[in-house]
């Protein structure tokens, strides 16, 4: 019987400990099991509104306007009719100990319900002027030069539909806020000036040493009379490549080739004013092939040896820009098309065999050819080279040089006092358990 | 001795009994919260899944132009960031609702839109993403089935008050509120049937604007015009704070024969204007001539006409049956808009048909995915979204294919 007794006393025991487990286990709601992420709801409803910025400007009218009865009616129309609503703008202020001050409120329900969520959306006013000071390259010592071929007696090929010196213009003005100084290399006698390490502007913040040279003329690269037409004439001018690779690894500049084959042709209308490049654009001779792989030695110190290998390959379909790029894209709001044909992209052999190192990919990679990348040399000096096919986007040079200086940029406060509303929607579920 | 025996046979029993009642009783309550905490992963996986799929454009960023399969699935539109999608990559999707067209003359199976006659997007299967495809995509084949909905937040109604002269009525409504105070702006197309026997029908356009009252209702007059006499077209955008949402309306004089647009090549942005007789059958087949234009929404919400090239089709005469082609024409751009086809059998005899170039033009909803019939639990999550400017909400209903209390 003791025994009985025993096992009805257990029994007891475990009916108080299912009660027990059975009052704290206490399930949720469906609604709570299977929710609907108001928040996101909330955030695109926002977004939706201020699709034109109609909520932003709405939120800085005066409180007893007619928009703000309209607001009230679209926010309603584009919610489920089971979704009350309390939106809530604030001002935002500046200093002081309190950051927020309610400016008005709209809703449509007099309470949320038991459960509510709410998103935030900044606002600005389209009266305040927002300034983004870019930092420039080199003022914290370094280089900081830009250097644009801008040449009026050189030819530019592959760059069809433009000429060189409309794109230098583009370029200048995509680029000059980022860089010291942008100097406008005028003609060849200048380009032989810095190529002597001679500075050709009056500017103080002009140095040669690190800076960045842009050849604006496409597979063309335009070459000085005098010293370099003559030293470098050897082997149908790869000879004058070899020596720019020299003087680009000598003052460590970053040399930018824009599209296609970098250094295919050399051209000076005055030095050529009876050679064509074999498509009849005058003042130009074909190096072919040779030009790049002398660049390339010149750059890697090595002696100059003649090499005319082909060594580009012509991509199927379309390369896409990198996630770096996209990224700066967005940073620095410049926006050229994400997917380009690259003829002329390069093969990562080179890296090894010039002691190149990629420091940023503008163009994915595609098995083991480079569409466009920045590479520099483990030593000295820099190559930036977007291998596409004509036409070029000069959009995608500035974005280049940008991906690999990141310059910062800095943003002027959105929290200054008048500037910004701060739009809370709050969002709540009727019916239902 | 015996009654020691025989208390402890008793205890045992009943202590048996009632370990095996507690163990069922617990394992009610742990199954309950097993359950309960699927249900809630399925929810918090929809959410993901919706915003992979409204967040992300796919890859190729563009495939909504191309023709390929993409290799990643997602409907943002590329030269957006947030929930914009793309107008395009809604179009090549496999529209769940609407029996699929046969077309003979192609050989092909097309997938089927159509909000009523004449107003139909037809995508050759080829050109358009299954649902299989888009599960494997997403990664979710076999693990999880989805159903997603985007449809227009705006609901613009049109319907006729009386035909001569001719007035119409514009109904502008929310998600379950009218939207009072809205603008509108609309395309008013008429086809003129005039000349002989082989000539094209030509048509008129007219732009307006008004303003819809407290009931979120207008009135447009059209003084002058007989609806009982010719065919029309009213196209209207209502936007208001931001929403924006399209509706039409048409009236036909003859629908017996007509044209059918197909989408033919995305890449190329070519469509096939085909006889219905050759897709639909009917009785009394004829010969037709049709006359087609491309309009498109400007930012300040008016239609704007965009010449089609003569050599592309624009103007010309079809036939029913063996040995009679189809025509083709060429949507010169890839901004989304409204292909109008006007047709004419006579000079009382006349018509005209729509076709969306880009989902929104026309506010079309897309339905793409499984049937959850039968499924245990399924979870749904809504966002707001914009395609090429208006908008739309995409709802996601999700479920699990395997797993604990799955009804197959």
């Amino acid at each position: 019987m003791m025994r009985t007794i025993e096992i009805l006393l257990v029994i007891i025991i475990i009916t108080g400990a299912f009660i027990i487990a059975s009052i704290y286990a206490v399930l949720p709601s469906p609604r709570q099991v299977s929710p609907i992420n108001l928040r996101r709801l909330a955030l695109t409803t926002l977004q939706t509104l201020d699709v034109d910025y109609d909520l932003s400007e709405t939120m800085f009218k005066s409180s007893d306007d007619p928009a703000w009865g309209q607001l009230q009616i679209a926010v309603s129309a584009c919610l489920p009719p089971n979704i009350v609503f309390n939106l809530t703008v604030y001002d935002v202020m500046s200093g002081g100990t309190q950051l927020y001050t309610m400016y008005k409120s709209i809703s449509n329900a007099e309470s949320l319900g038991i459960e509510s969520d709410a998103a935030s959306y900044l606002v600005a006013s389209s009266n305040v002027t927002f300034n983004v000071t870019p930092e420039k390259i080199g003022e914290h010592g370094g280089g900081g030069t830009l250097y644009i071929l801008n040449c009026s007696d050189a030819n530019g090929w592959w760059i069809t539909g433009y000429t060189a010196q409309k794109l230098a213009e583009d370029l200048y003005s995509l680029l000059s806020p980022y860089f010291q100084v942008t100097v406008m290399v005028q003609n060849t006698t200048q380009l032989g000036q810095i190529l002597n390490g001679t500075k050709i502007s009056t500017s103080p913040y002009e140095n040669v040493t690190n800076a960045a040279v842009v050849n604006t003329c496409g597979e063309a690269v335009p070459i000085p009379a005098g010293y370099y037409a003559t030293q470098g004439s050897a082997n149908s001018y790869a000879k004058y490549c070899y020596i720019l690779g020299q003087r680009v690894s000598q003052y460590n500049w970053t040399w930018v080739s824009i599209v296609g084959y970098p250094l295919y042709y050399v051209c000076n209308t005055g030095l050529f004013s009876n050679d064509q490049n074999t498509w009849g654009i005058y003042g130009m001779k074909c190096v072919a092939s040779a030009g790049l792989n002398s660049f390339l030695e010149g750059l890697n110190k090595e002696s100059y040896a003649y090499n005319g290998n082909w060594i580009t390959a012509e991509l199927a379909g379309t390369v896409h820009l990198s996630s770096q790029a996209q990224y700066y894209c967005n940073y620095y709001g410049v926006y050229p098309s994400p997917y380009h044909t690259a003829t002329r992209a390069l093969p990562d052999s080179i890296l090894a065999r010039y002691n190149l190192v990629v420091t940023s990919y503008i163009f994915d990679k595609v098995d083991t050819w480079i569409p466009g990348a920045f590479y520099r040399h483990v030593a000295s000096g820099a190559f930036l080279a977007l291998g596409l096919t004509r036409t070029p986007d000069i959009r995608l040079t500035a974005l280049g040089l940008l991906c690999d200086y990141k310059p910062r940029l800095y943003r002027s406060e959105y929290s200054v006092a008048g500037t910004s509303r701060l739009v809370i929607l709050q969002l709540g579920q009727v019916g239902g358990a | 001795m015996a009654g020691a025996t025989i208390d402890h046979l008793i205890s045992v029993t009943v202590f048996l009994g009632a370990i095996l009642l507690f163990i069922s009783l617990f394992n009610q309550t742990i199954q309950t919260a097993i359950v309960y905490q699927r249900h809630r992963y399925l929810a918090t996986k929809c959410s993901d899944l919706l915003d992979n799929m409204l967040l992300s454009p796919g890859n190729p960023l563009d495939w909504g132009k191309q023709n390929g399969t993409p290799t990643s699935f997602g409907l943002q539109d590329p030269e957006f960031t947030q929930y914009r999608l793309s107008p395009f990559s809604l179009m090549r999707l496999n529209y769940s609702e609407g029996a699929p067209v046969y077309y003979s003359k192609t050989g092909q199976w097309y997938s089927n839109l159509t909000m009523g006659f004449g107003q139909s997007l037809l995508v050759p299967f080829t050109e358009a993403i299954n649902y299989s495809t888009a599960a494997k995509l997403l990664g979710i084949n076999g693990t999880y089935g989805f159903s997603l909905t985007i449809t227009p937040i705006i609901t613009v109604s049109i319907s006729e008050i009386q035909p001569n002269p001719l007035k119409l009525a514009v109904n502008v409504k929310g998600a379950g509120f009218p939207l009072a105070n809205a603008n509108i702006s609309y395309c008013f197309i008429t086809v003129e049937a005039t000349g002989g026997e082989q000539s094209y029908p030509s048509y008129t356009t007219d732009y307006g604007t008004n303003c819809t009252d407290e009931q979120g209702a207008s009135v447009l007059s059209f003084p002058g015009f007989d609806g009982t006499q010719e065919s029309y077209v009213l196209i209207a955008y209502a936007h208001m704070s931001g929403l924006v949402g399209v509706g039409y309306h048409e009236y036909l004089r003859y629908d017996e024969n007509y044209v059918v647009p197909f989408i033919s090549d995305f890449a190329t942005r070519t469509v096939l204007i085909a006889h219905s007789w050759d897709v639909h059958g009917g009785d009394s087949p004829a010969e037709i001539s049709y006359n087609a234009t491309f309009v498109l929404l400007t930012e300040d919400f008016t239609l704007r006409e965009v010449p089609l090239d003569n050599s592309t089709g624009r103007v010309g005469k079809i036939n029913y049956g063996e040995g009679k082609p189809y025509m083709g024409i060429t949507i010169p751009t890839y901004n989304p808009g409204l292909l109008v086809i006007t047709y004419r059998k006579s000079a009382q005899e006349s018509g005209v048909v729509l076709m969306p170039w880009g989902i929104s033009s026309m506010g079309f909803p897309v339905s793409f995915g499984g049937n959850s019939f039968e499924m245990e639990w399924v979870t749904t999550d809504t966002r707001q979204v914009l395609v090429n400017g208006i908008a739309y909400q995409a709802m996601l209903a999700l479920w699990s294919l395997e797993g604990y209390q799955v009804i197959s």
